[in-house]
């Protein structure tokens, strides 16, 4: 699965699928402050990810 | 964030037609597909204007608009509702406060929208306001950005609608945003301005001032754009660094993790201190600032107060 964070850096990780949620838990990332997309397209936090899917976090809090 | 398990959920459906959810709300806890989200957000957009009396027949409302989501979402909010409304008419404004590597990509987004639209644009610059861009202002005083910055703005904002003939002026603050003027008014232990109410009740020498999503959520704004192909990737503004509400925002939106329900907890705390208030007996009442003849509590108003401490 490959992740891709708000500033455009990626991540391939490994392993068993596991929730959105989690993959944000474990990078200190709130919830609350970010949409994610699997495959481009939007998915609440708790659906799970695997395999290849593309990850997409961004950012939503912008200013101005 | 700290009640997560690796591989809970997953198995979520819309709650209301079983279709693939985009978002998962938590007040009241339900998943919505991107029909039904759509929904729900205009549905709430609608129900706080109807329910403030926001809007009235042959208004001319100047929306705020900075090109970036929460006044995005708005100018679409309102163009889809425009037709249920008797002889009102939207005019989307954009400042540009000179901010470089910044606002030309928010102008150009902006610029998009209301074409797609098909929604009058105006667009006012701090260049044109004060003869000088935010940038060469700030020189040296890069912390004052967001109250030098949103004084002018408010400014700007208010000019170009008295040209364009505007009987509203309406922005996109949303229920973050709200949240978090409550916290940093009393962290500031700034009564008169946590009490100071907008809904389309200010003084007559005022445009009056409305916020359609000031209910909804800053995640359920950008979801509701992203779902339909119009959230846009704009850069973040350099000056936000500076700013007390970035702090704000990020302990209240941690908060909001842990305890769902804490920003409108805030919104209805400051409401009850509203009723229990007595607005004219904490403000100072209204007079003319002396160099510009504009409304203010003061001898001078921020603007010329602002004009002064630089030096213009």
């Amino acid at each position: 699965m490959k992740i891709i964070f708000p500033d455009s850096t990626t991540e391939t990780i490994e392993g068993e699928p596991v929730s959105v949620g989690w993959i944000l838990h474990l990078r200190g990332i709130n919830p609350s402050e970010v949409i994610v997309s699997r495959n481009g397209k939007l998915v609440p936090e708790d659906v799970v990810a695997g395999g290849d899917d593309e990850i997409r976090i961004i950012r939503i809090a912008h200013g101005g | 964030m700290g009640s997560c398990n690796p591989v809970t959920g997953g198995a979520g459906r819309c709650t209301i037609c079983g279709a693939p959810p985009v978002i998962r709300m938590r007040e009241p806890d339900r998943h919505l597909c991107a029909a039904h989200l759509i929904e729900d957000v205009e549905g709430r957009a609608l129900r706080t204007i109807s329910e403030r009396e926001l809007v009235k027949p042959h208004d001319r409302i100047a929306v705020a608009f900075s090109g970036g989501k929460d006044s995005t979402a708005l100018l679409v909010i309102l163009s889809r509702l425009l037709p249920s409304w008797d002889g009102v008419s939207l005019v989307a404004i954009t400042v540009d406060e000179g901010i470089a590597g910044y606002r030309d990509d928010t102008i150009r987004a902006a610029e998009g929208v209301t074409k797609k639209l098909g929604i009058e644009h105006v667009c006012v610059s701090f260049a044109d306001l004060i003869g000088e861009n935010l940038d060469t202002l700030l020189a040296g005083r890069e912390t004052q950005a967001c109250s030098v910055c949103g004084i002018l703005r408010r400014k700007a904002l208010s000019v170009a609608a008295h040209q364009a003939g505007a009987t509203k002026i309406a922005t996109g603050h949303n229920l973050d945003d709200e949240a978090q003027s409550v916290l940093m008014n009393t962290l500031r232990g700034d009564l008169p301005r946590l009490v100071r109410t907008s809904d389309a009740d200010s003084l007559d020498c005022f445009i009056p001032r409305i916020k359609p999503l000031a209910d909804i959520a800053e995640k359920e704004i950008a979801a509701y754009l992203f779902v339909q192909d119009l959230f846009p990737f704009l850069p973040e503004c350099p000056y936000t660094r500076y700013a007390l509400r970035r702090e704000v925002r990020s302990m209240l939106s941690s908060l909001e993790q842990k305890h769902p329900g804490t920003m409108r907890n805030l919104i209805r705390s400051k409401r009850a201190i509203e009723k229990q208030v007595d607005r004219r007996e904490i403000s100072e009442s209204l007079r003319r600032c002396r160099q510009c003849g504009d409304p203010c509590s003061g001898e001078l108003c921020q603007v010329c107060m602002l004009r002064k401490s630089l030096g213009k």
